[in-house]
């Protein structure tokens, strides 16, 4: 605190006055009763002294006039200069403004909150107005008494205490600047050193810091770094082992499925080998059965060839019998035509017309008969013609039955066929139905999947707001914690004991009391019963008080009464002292007035922490279920693309169509949907295997339908070419060619007929002369028949014969076109190869070599496959990187172990910082709350000084009472020394505490009782101590203090600054407007 | 007589995240500075050929600070020098992002006797009669095996043949994925030599083979389990059918070693160590001790370790704390002559140990004794500097 400037108007008998201070030693000199004491009583009253209160009434001018104005401008630290404007009385006012230059004020507080305010400003242990403990007159302190002395008692500092102070905040400044002087230089630097330490890593209100820069911050920011790394290293392993264990199992299938394609191979081999051994045996059976056949037939055809030629051979006799009988017969023919000639000669010699007239109608009876011979020979050609037509129209209806009957059956077959491919089929569309269940069973579980992976993103999102909200409440906690400063709850007990103790010596204090003032003239007199104003006018003033009565008689004494043994009040100072040092400060700190109060706090506190830890707890679930749920978004962007491909597998169909089907399948449809589809596919293996067979026997009566076809289409063709030469019909050209044979063989009858009517009319003609000729002719007519006949018989035989000449020219030639020993040859081989065939040891249907044709592809399709997987698992392998990666992360684990154990170190360490700096001041609190022992030797050392030695120390209390000076080892009360020096003890008091507080103290008319040695002493040390803080001395005798030339020279000029303006005189008589 | 030396695993642009910056700098560079450290030993040996069998950046695409360098390192080699063929491994797989394309500024800067293994085709005949096959890694891990992916012998071919691979010739439990090399390879592609890069340790994996399969390790170890690193290996070939003779020649500046002291006197005799400046040292403190011990035991930490102003006498130093505890209480090792509100500090911090519940507090009040113990040994310094 520094003085800047003073300006009074109205006050007493100063009429007005306006001084500005010097920085250090100000002398304010002037005669008696100019008023110096009034203007030291204004800094008093500005600074100390309510506005409205009545104790102002004293400093009205007596002669009256406008109320009382006091202004001061002050300085509590650099840049903040103050200035207090008070107007005295009822309806003035107060002004509290603030500067940083001295020169633009602003106004910081009016009226009534100006001295709460300047109380804070000055902590000089006075209690707000209004507040407990407050007076009504002029407040003062310990502090007050020390730094402005009043004329009236100038020693009054010797009798005054820190104990008498309501407020704390004078004892808390003094130990303050006591502390910090009274220290060891290495405890100081200890204590230093460890707050630097400390203030690393805390902020002042004891929380860790973790802005950027701080130790714990930077350990943090490594922490996390490293951790980072790891969990991205470890991101990448857990995928890399991911995959690699997709490998794996990848891996792992492959080679069950390349067993399986080697069982499946294998088996196809075994089956491929026992069908075609089947084959083989079947071929080389067919083989022997074929080479059999042609064996047969060659033998068969040979047999025919032997069969004709016996046949030819027999056919040969009959031939030349018939040759034999036609030569016997034209020889008898020839006898006959002799005779009959030798006849003819014989008649012709007799006549020759009727000869000529034979031989006419002989030869037209010849014509007719060489015509109906040829007739008849026709119509035989013609019967056997018909013959064979009508063998080949047999032919034709034959293979018309054998086409029908093989399209009867393959229609039959195609019956079959449509039945078990209808099967097929129907097998087919329920595996298809199978397909589509399964598909919208799968669909159904992606959509199920799909439900609880967003409910679980939801969960994790509503867990994320609640963790924030959690930490915001838990910020919030932490914050109204922050702001509660209270000790530990054990420290409870020693307080309230403290309490106890106290009450029972303030207890102990309360006597009983009973004074009785009976004034003998008019005076002054206010009295206070333990330390409250006694409101009374009677005389005698009884004043009645428990343990304490304080009359102040005006101008005249303060009598104070106390009652109890000494050492009870000492017992209850120490106890005081204690409660001001132990218990206050945490009052203080705590905002509360009394352990009821701080019990409050402490518990509100209690219950603040347990709601912060339980807050923790509540995040740190809240942070697990996260942690739990830190896959799900993955999760649902899966389970959502699964449920889009399951949709697209389904195509158009809608799963709710399928929903009622899927139903029907009981709790668990996959399963069903297996048994199910196991069951088709049996089925439809079954019919796939029905349907193939049926379309082998359907192929085989195509094709023998087809063969039945061409041969009828042959048999009709050729039937239809005999037929085209028949147009009238078989029938009728049979009947026809009968009718022709018929009246042929008429025909050769009558011509025979009329050949014998001629000859017997010619014989009956020429009887006589032809009984010769009857004879000859007759002969010749036998001889001609019997050649007729022998000629028919020779040329039937003859045809036979040709016939079968023809035949067996026929099968001769067949049978020199095979070759019978290559045949049999054949027919060995094929049966040596026969026997040699293996006889598979099981017989194979087409079924089961499809079956494992299908399996066999089935297996290379899925191996193909894994091996895409694979190539394309390895391929992802390659990229994320296996080894390489698992080699960081080991560095990575590494690094973030050193980091957290780093981090563990920082913090135990600075943990250790702050244990130790409590502790260090803990101890130096301890040591440090005796003030007295720490202030005593500074004005002991002085006053030794001063006094060249006669005392030794002065002996002051923790509460900074005097006790009293050392002399000869003995300590003797301050009232056994004389006036002067009790004076000087005063003042060396003041200065000595003023010094350590570097504040401005205000000595009234202090050393009036002082000789020169002693002055000049005073001043050397006063004009050194100007150097360090503000000294105000109010002086009716400034040579005491100023040398001539330091005096404000003559003239209008109010003062003057010397030693480089440290020291500065004021004439108040040129200041001061007397009224 | 044709002499090779193989090399595998520089790693060049390693980081080393356990230790502090300074020291991670320190061992990197020595990555690159030990390949001057190889070219040196090839020209001494005077070999014909020097094989770089994979993971020679630690990354497929490095900092431009590594390529640069080698590149450098490379041509700053003056007059005729052998073929050097370098392969990439599976740290560092041939793709498009990585140095080795063909296309990337580190290819442009390479001498003209620095070959790049690019091809899975890629042979050179070193000489006649002897010819070298080398295939690169393409992708980070793999399951085939390139050494078998080699060409075999063919028959009447009577050259000598030499591999050069990156791969792993053991078997781990479970599916191998990092490049397995079958251990007789070699034999069965009827090769000479089969240079291989992968562990960082010198081995060869075919001891009673025809054909040396040798892991030269890697030339400046990674970590303190190498305990063969440090080397590259020098082959002598003499002609197909006669077993090559493979020798280790060290090569590395850094020795990584792990020293465990469980009491003072260990401790003390890890600073008269031969060579401590080129080693990398983990020291495991595993003892007790108390205040006035554990302050002796930093000095001899600080020693090895260094301060700004001075240089430490180990290379590089790791210190293991974690079983390193402090006897509780200040044991008397305080003077008596302190000030007596020094004295209340410790006798407040000693009175915090007895009273202690756990093992925590007993530790954090033992070890603000042991700040304070510090801060009073230095306190000349403490107090000069004191206002």
């Amino acid at each position: 605190l520094r003085l800047h400037r003073l300006r009074v108007t109205d006050l007493g008998a100063v009429l007005n006055a306006d001084i500005a201070f010097g920085p250090g030693l100000n002398v304010l000199y002037g005669p008696n009763d100019l008023g110096k004491s009034t203007l030291a009583d204004a800094i008093r009253l500005v600074l100390l002294l309510p506005h409205t209160s009545t104790h102002i009434e004293d400093y009205v001018p007596w002669t009256g006039g406008h109320d009382p104005v006091v202004e001061i401008t002050f300085e509590t630290e650099p840049q903040r200069i103050w200035r207090v404007r008070k107007e005295f009385r009822k309806g003035g006012t107060a002004l509290l403004q603030e500067s940083k230059n001295g020169v633009d004020f602003d106004d910081v507080e009016r009226a009534r909150k100006v001295d709460g305010r300047l109380r804070d400003l000055l902590r000089w242990g006075i209690p707000e107005p209004g507040g407990a403990g407050a007076s009504r007159g002029l407040p003062t302190s310990f502090l007050a008494t020390v730094l402005l002395s009043t004329q009236s008692d100038v020693t009054s500092v010797l009798n005054d205490s820190l104990q008498t102070d309501i407020g704390g905040t004078g004892r808390e400044r003094i130990a303050a600047a006591l502390q910090a002087v009274a220290q060891d230089p290495l405890f100081v630097a200890l204590l230093k050193a460890t707050q630097a330490r400390r203030d690393e890593a805390f902020t002042d209100m004891g929380a860790r810091k973790t802005a950027k820069g701080s130790v714990f911050k930077a350990a943090a920011d490594r922490l996390n770094q490293v951790r980072d790394e790891k969990e991205k290293l470890q991101k990448v392993v857990d995928e890399s082992e991911g995959v690699e264990k997709q490998l794996r199992d990848l891996t792992a299938m492959r080679g069950q499925l390349e067993e399986t394609l080697f069982i499946a191979s294998e088996r196809l081999v075994t089956l491929d080998r026992l069908a075609a051994e089947t084959a083989n045996l079947a071929k080389a059976a067919e083989d022997v059965r074929i080479a059999r056949e042609e064996v047969l037939r060659i033998q068969a055809l040979g047999g025919e060839v032997n069969a004709a030629a016996r046949t030819i051979e027999e056919l040969a006799g009959p031939t030349e019998a018939a040759e034999g009988a036609l030569k016997v017969a034209r020889a008898q023919l020839a006898e006959a035509d002799s005779a009959l000639e030798s006849a003819e000669h014989a008649v012709g010699a007799s006549g020759s017309d009727p000869a000529t007239a034979e031989t006419v109608a002989r030869q037209g009876l010849e014509l007719r008969k060489a015509a109906a011979d040829q007739a008849s020979t026709d119509a035989q050609q013609q019967i056997e013609r018909a013959i064979a037509t009508q063998n080949l129209v047999d032919a034709a209806v034959t293979a018309s039955r054998e086409f029908l009957t093989q399209q009867a059956e393959r229609e039959k077959i195609h019956v079959t066929l449509s039945e078990t491919v209808a099967a097929e089929r129907a097998a087919e569309e329920q595996l298809l139905e199978v397909d589509l269940l399964e598909r919208a069973c799968a669909a159904r579980a992606a959509e199920e999947q799909a439900s609880v992976a967003q409910a679980e993103v939801e969960k994790r999102a509503a867990l994320q707001v609640r963790r924030d909200v959690a930490a915001d409440e838990r910020e919030a906690l932490q914050a109204l914690r922050t702001k509660i400063a209270v000790p530990s709850a054990d420290a409870l007990a020693p307080m309230r004991r403290l309490a106890t103790d106290l009450a029972g010596a303030y207890g102990a204090l309360n006597v009983g009391l009973v004074v009785t003032v009976t004034p003998q003239r008019q005076i002054d007199i206010v009295a206070k019963r333990d330390g409250t104003v006694v409101e009374s006018t009677h005389e005698p003033l009884v004043v009645e008080a428990r343990a304490e009565v304080e009359l102040d008689i005006r101008d005249v004494a303060t009598i104070r009464v106390r009652g109890g043994r000494r050492e009870t009040q000492q017992t209850a100072e120490l106890l005081a002292a204690r409660w001001n040092s132990e218990v206050i400060p945490h009052l203080t700190a705590a905002n509360v007035a009394d352990l009821d109060g701080l019990t409050a706090r402490i518990a509100e506190a209690l219950d603040l922490d347990s709601r912060v830890t339980a807050k923790n707890t509540e995040l740190q679930s809240i942070e697990t279920q996260i942690a739990a749920l830190v896959d799900s978004a993955e999760m649902l962007r899966d389970a959502i693309a699964r449920r889009s491909a399951c949709r697209a597998a389904l195509g158009d169909v809608p799963v709710e169509m399928l929903a009622s089907k899927l139903a029907t399948l009981g709790d668990d449809p996959a399963a069903a949907l297996r048994q199910r589809r196991q069951r088709l596919s049996i089925d439809l293996d079954l019919a796939r295997e029905k349907a193939n067979q049926v379309r082998t026997n359907d192929a085989i009566a195509e094709e023998r339908t087809r063969t039945a076809g061409a041969t009828l289409d042959a048999a009709v063709a050729a039937r239809d070419t005999a037929l085209a030469t028949f147009p009238e019909g078989l029938a009728t050209t049979f009947s026809a060619v009968r009718a022709m044979l018929a009246t042929a063989v008429g025909e050769q009858l009558l011509v025979a007929n009329e050949f014998s009517c001629l000859e017997s009319t010619n014989a009956a003609r020429k009887e006589l002369i032809d009984s010769a000729l009857r004879d000859a002719r007759a002969a010749a007519k036998d001889a001609r028949l019997r050649v007729s006949e022998a000629d028919a018989v020779r040329t039937k035989a003859i045809t036979d014969h040709a016939l079968q000449v023809g035949r067996f020219e026929e099968l001769s030639r067949l049978r020199d076109a095979q070759d019978l020993a290559a045949a049999e040859d054949a027919l060995r081989d094929a049966v040596d190869r026969h026997a040699g065939a293996p006889v598979p040891q099981e017989l194979v249907s087409e079924t089961e070599l499809a079956a494992a044709h299908d399996a066999k592809t089935t297996a290379m399709s899925d191996l193909n496959r894994i091996d895409r997987e694979i190539q394309k698992t390895h391929g992802a392998l390659g990229h994320v990187g296996g080894a390489v990666a698992r080699e960081r992360l080991r560095d990575a684990n590494e690094a973030f172990e050193l980091a957290a154990y780093h981090e563990r170190e920082v913090e135990a360490d600075y943990d250790a910082w702050l244990l130790l700096l409590e502790q260090m001041k803990g101890a130096d609190a301890a040591q440090a709350s005796n003030l007295g022992q720490v202030l005593a030797p500074a004005i002991a050392g002085r006053f030794e000084a001063l006094t060249q030695r006669r005392y030794e120390n002065i002996r002051l209390t923790a509460q900074l009472a005097t006790e009293g000076v050392v002399v000869a080892g003995a300590v003797r009360s301050t009232d056994r020394i004389s006036v002067g020096t009790r004076d000087q003890l005063s003042t060396l008091y003041r200065l000595s505490l003023a010094e350590y507080l570097c504040t401005a103290v205000v000595l009234d008319d202090q050393l009036v009782q002082s000789d020169d040695t002693r002055m000049d002493w005073f001043r050397a040390l006063l004009t050194e101590k100007a150097h360090s803080f503000q000294i105000i001395v109010f002086t009716c005798r400034p040579s005491d203090y100023l040398a001539d030339t330091a005096m404000a020279p003559e003239g209008n000029a109010v003062h003057n600054d010397t030693d480089g303006e440290f020291v500065r005189a004021v004439d108040l008589g040129r200041a001061v407007g007397r009224r | 007589v044709l002499r090779l030396l193989h090399t595998a695993d520089w790693h060049l642009g390693r980081r080393f995240p356990s230790f502090p910056e300074e020291s991670q700098k320190k061992l990197s560079r020595a990555r690159m500075a030990v390949v001057s450290t190889i070219l040196d030993v090839a020209r001494r040996n005077s070999v014909n050929a020097v094989l770089c069998a994979g993971d020679l950046f630690d990354d497929p695409a490095p900092t431009p600070d590594f390529w640069q360098g080698l590149a450098k390192t490379f041509s700053d080699r003056a007059g005729p020098h052998p073929p050097v063929f370098l392969v990439p491994g599976n740290h560092d797989p041939f793709t498009s992002e990585s140095v080795w394309d063909p296309a990337h500024p580190f290819r442009m800067r390479l001498p003209q006797w620095v070959h790049v293994v690019d091809r899975d085709d890629f042979t050179y005949e070193l000489a006649p009669d002897v010819i070298l096959y080398a295939r690169p890694c393409r992708s980070k891990a793999g399951e085939n095996d390139l050494a078998m992916a080699l060409p075999a012998r063919e028959a009447g071919d009577a050259r000598v043949r030499i591999g050069c691979v990156h791969g792993c010739t053991f078997d781990l439990e479970g599916y191998q994925t990092n490049f397995p090399i079958c251990r007789d390879a070699g034999e069965q592609r009827g090769l000479d030599y089969l240079a291989i890069g992968d562990t960082h340790s010198f081995r060869d994996v075919t001891e009673s083979s025809l054909v040396p399969t040798v892991y030269p390790g890697a030339p400046e170890p990674t970590s303190f389990d190498e305990p063969g690193a440090g080397n590259v290996a020098i082959v002598a070939l003499f002609r197909h059918g006669l077993r090559p003779r493979v020798h280790a020649e060290p090569v590395a500046h850094w020795q990584w070693t792990d020293r465990r002291c469980r009491d003072l006197n260990e401790l003390r005799a890890v600073m008269t160590t031969q060579n401590l400046d080129r080693q990398v040292v983990r020291l495991h403190l595993e003892m007790t001790v108390s205040l006035a011990e554990e302050s002796e035991v930093e000095r001899i930490v600080r020693d090895l370790q260094g301060t700004d102003a001075t240089h430490g006498s180990a290379g590089v130093l790791l210190v293991d704390r974690t079983n390193l505890r402090l006897q509780p209480g200040s044991g008397g090792v305080f003077s008596d002559d302190l000030p007596p509100v020094i004295k209340d500090t410790i006798g407040r911090l000693d009175a915090l140990i007895t009273a202690a519940n756990g093992e925590a507090e007993k530790a954090r009040a033992t070890r603000a004794l042991a700040h304070l113990y510090k801060l009073l040994q230095n306190q000349d310094a403490l107090v000069g500097r004191a206002p």
